[in-house]
């Protein structure tokens, strides 16, 4: 079972992420900030991550995302950014952050899974 | 809107609400309502899928003891193809999807006539022609489907018998312009046809249909394809010898992981 932490601050939309991927067989973790996510994320060296752009605390996604694409423990780790703006900057900044893809906010169910299933095909 | 909560401590812990209560509390039935359905429309396509795919095994089958064998060659097909797959370094995902599709790719001599299928000694022009439509009718029976295991299947049906130097048939295809499913299925096709009885000869002993796979490296098979099956050959020629033993049925090859 692949294990999948979702690293988003707010309860509520973090909620329906957690509900969206219960609608297949995963081993689902949850932080509610970056500092929050970079230590469980190193504690459990998850295959995905779903992280938050946007977040309150000392690190945001980006530095998670930079953190968790440095450590030699997590080189398995594909990382999928949740941006909540459609400015191309976010996507390019996600991806020189070493994001694997990308999902934009409000997310599609539908797109979340796809986009989980096609990163779970190239581990 | 974020909604602050009275304790940092605990919104530090839970993070901010978007929602107020009764919409969150509505829009997680919703998405409940959605993943239901969801769930229940993948075990509906899977059935169908599974049904269709037994079917064309059947089939298949069918096409494999017209021409003098015994079934079990198809299934052993599969199972091949995916180790062999596995040895290149391809992905889990693909080489499950090969060890389904594989065993598909005869599927056309159910059109052949037994006057040439079955034609002891050299085919006539017209006769070798009839029989290389197989490929093209293969293709054409898996190919109406959009699941993508029976896309690989057509795919596989239409290019297993083309050369890596480009003088297969039916489109004269060569190296990497063969589609990689057709390129490991023709090469566990070959060394399971030379390594089984046929009516018209005994088997050849396997470090003889090595040699014989050597010897077509860059001929007829792609060299990286050849190189993975020598260097993993003891494991693949034990794995036919456990699978003609415990000939494993048609579910275990769709269902198992």
């Amino acid at each position: 079972m692949k294990k999948i932490l979702i690293v988003e601050d707010h309860m509520d939309i973090r909620k329906l992420l957690k509900m969206t991927l219960e609608f297949d067989d995963f081993e689902i973790h949850e932080a509610a900030t970056g500092d929050a996510g970079w230590l469980l994320a190193r504690e459990l060296q998850p295959d995905i991550v779903l992280l938050d752009v946007m977040m309150p605390g000392a690190l945001n996604g980006l530095d998670v995302c930079r953190r968790i694409k440095s450590d030699p423990g997590m080189r398995h780790t594909k990382v999928i950014m949740l941006t909540a703006r459609v400015q191309s900057d976010d996507r390019a900044a996600g991806f020189s952050a070493g994001a694997d893809d990308y999902l934009m906010k409000p997310f599609s169910t539908l797109q979340v899974l796809e986009t989980i299933y096609r990163m779970e095909a190239a581990l | 809107m974020r909604t602050a909560l009275a304790d940092p401590a605990a919104q530090a812990e839970e993070g901010g609400r978007c929602f107020d209560e009764a919409a969150a509390a509505q829009m997680e039935r919703f998405v409940d309502d959605f993943g239901r359905m969801y769930r229940e429309r993948n075990e509906a396509l899977r059935e169908v899928t599974r049904a269709h795919h037994e079917a064309l095994l059947h089939l298949s089958a069918a096409a494999d003891l017209k021409d003098d064998d015994t079934g079990i060659h198809i299934v052993r097909i599969g199972y091949l193809a995916e180790a062999l797959a596995l040895a290149l370094g391809q992905t889990v995902g693909f080489a499950r999807m090969l060890r389904k599709a594989a065993p598909m790719h005869d599927v056309g001599k159910i059109g052949t006539p037994d006057s040439v299928l079955k034609k002891p000694g050299k085919l006539t022009p017209e006769e070798r022609e009839i029989m290389n439509g197989h490929a093209a009718m293969g293709a054409e029976i898996l190919g109406r489907s959009r699941i993508p295991v029976f896309r690989m299947a057509a795919e596989v049906a239409l290019t297993h018998h083309e050369r890596y130097d480009g003088t297969g048939y039916p489109a004269g295809l060569a190296g990497d312009a063969i589609p990689l499913a057709g390129r490991i299925t023709a090469v566990v096709d070959f060394f399971d046809a030379l390594t089984m009885d046929r009516v018209y000869r005994p088997a050849f002993r396997v470090e003889e249909a090595l040699e014989m796979l050597k010897a077509e490296s860059g001929r007829a098979f792609d060299p990286a394809v050849v190189d993975a099956f020598l260097a993993h050959a003891e494991a693949i020629n034990a794995l036919r010898c456990r699978i003609t033993q415990e000939c494993p049925s048609f579910d275990s090859l769709i269902d198992s992981h």
